[in-house]
């Protein structure tokens, strides 16, 4: 089974032609995005030419309470993240990065932002689970976990592959994180910047004030 | 003693940082390590940690197990794509490096007896196909630490 992202940014020609080889044709256009790339420059964020659509996700959160996405984050300054709490490296760092950044808003714009973790390892990210893993880096943090599907495919609308949690030929259990955290603006809800792995403590720094705002970072 | 040589360089080499790539010698074999460190762990189940063994030997070597005093399990994960796979063994290649670091291949500490926090050490041992061991203290820094900027 490939296991090889896709990376709807469009910014690996790589990637675009991984999708084709994927045969993933059901693609919807919104989950190719147009991207603004300065020359030259070496921000972290990507600004998207055409944002994306807030997924339709209703999912539990660490409470167990049903948690509507696009409801729950509208107007709010919003960021997304998939990844798992089995991940030693990756997901961690990108989450602690957030949280760290976080608390150097003031704290009105700290309780305007929404950070939310999607798991994509469903399966043993319980909401107890999540929750315990959560409060190890931010417990403002809204954990959500569900059903894999949906999980799914809000992830491919905003343009993150993953697959399902499966055994390799040892027993081991693999999972797969997401590689980008998804900006929603305030004022128009559009997922409109895009952060790779490499986004450090002090990119989002930078950034989220004017993400707070809505504004291009 | 070409253990207690490397462990004394490796102490070494914890006292004066992990911005050193390192230059300790174990006496024949040209493996150093250098750039050790392990994030903080989120939870008190699992950790990463990273390192660069330089091999400034003729002959190549292969890194094949790795154990440490604050974990049941330690394995090396090679990250692929998206996912991580478990890596059996992992070659240094003569007059060359194996470099574990964040984002792709790392140590995958399981079984945690203790949760490290910033500020301490934790002891891991490698073992290779030809050297003798080398025992790193690796140092546990912050969880958001960046070694390119190293803090």
């Amino acid at each position: 089974m490939r296991k090889k992202l896709f990376a709807a940014s469009a910014l690996l020609v790589a990637a675009t032609l991984t999708l084709s080889a994927c045969g993933s044709g059901d693609d919807s256009d919104q989950s190719v995005a147009d991207v603004s790339v300065e020359s030259g420059s070496d921000k972290a964020a990507t600004v998207l030419d055409q944002p994306f659509e807030k997924p339709d996700l209703v999912l539990t959160d660490t409470q167990g309470k049903p948690y509507d996405f696009r409801a729950e984050t509208k107007g709010r300054p919003t960021l997304i993240y998939f990844g798992y709490t089995n991940c030693p490296d990756v997901c961690p760092l990108t989450m602690s990065n957030i949280a760290v950044a976080k608390k150097q808003l003031s704290k009105a714009d700290q309780d305007k932002l929404r950070i939310v973790f999607v798991t994509t390892d469903p399966e043993r990210d319980t909401p107890a689970a999540l929750g315990k893993w959560l409060k190890g880096i931010d417990p403002q943090v809204v954990g959500l976990t569900g059903d894999f599907a949906t999980i799914q495919a809000g992830a491919r609308t905003l343009g993150i592959s993953i697959e399902p949690t499966s055994k390799d030929k040892n027993g081991k259990t693999i999972s797969m994180h997401g590689t980008q955290v998804i900006a929603f603006s305030p004022k128009t809800d559009g997922g409109y910047v895009l952060y790779g792995e490499d986004a450090t403590v002090d990119d989002y720094t930078k950034d989220l004030p004017k993400i707070i705002k809505g504004q291009n970072p | 003693m070409v253990t207690a040589a490397v462990l004394a360089g490796a102490l070494a080499l914890t006292a004066c940082g992990s911005s050193d790539s390192g230059s300790d010698d174990d006496g024949g074999s040209g493996l150093s390590v250098g750039s050790a460190y392990m994030p903080q762990p989120v939870s008190d189940t699992m950790a990463a940690g990273f390192l660069v063994i330089t091999n400034k030997g003729a002959a190549g070597d292969v890194l094949t197990r790795v154990t440490s005093e604050v974990a049941g399990e330690v394995t090396v994960h090679k990250t692929v794509g998206q996912t991580m796979e478990e890596a059996k063994s992992l070659d240094i290649p003569a007059h060359g490096e194996l470099v574990l670091q964040s984002g792709g291949d790392h140590l995958m500490f399981e079984q945690l007896k203790r949760k490290p926090l910033e500020g301490q050490k934790v002891s891991v041992q490698l073992y290779f196909a030809k050297t003798s061991p080398i025992t790193v203290e690796m140092p546990v820094k912050s969880a958001t630490y960046n070694p390119k900027t190293g803090h």
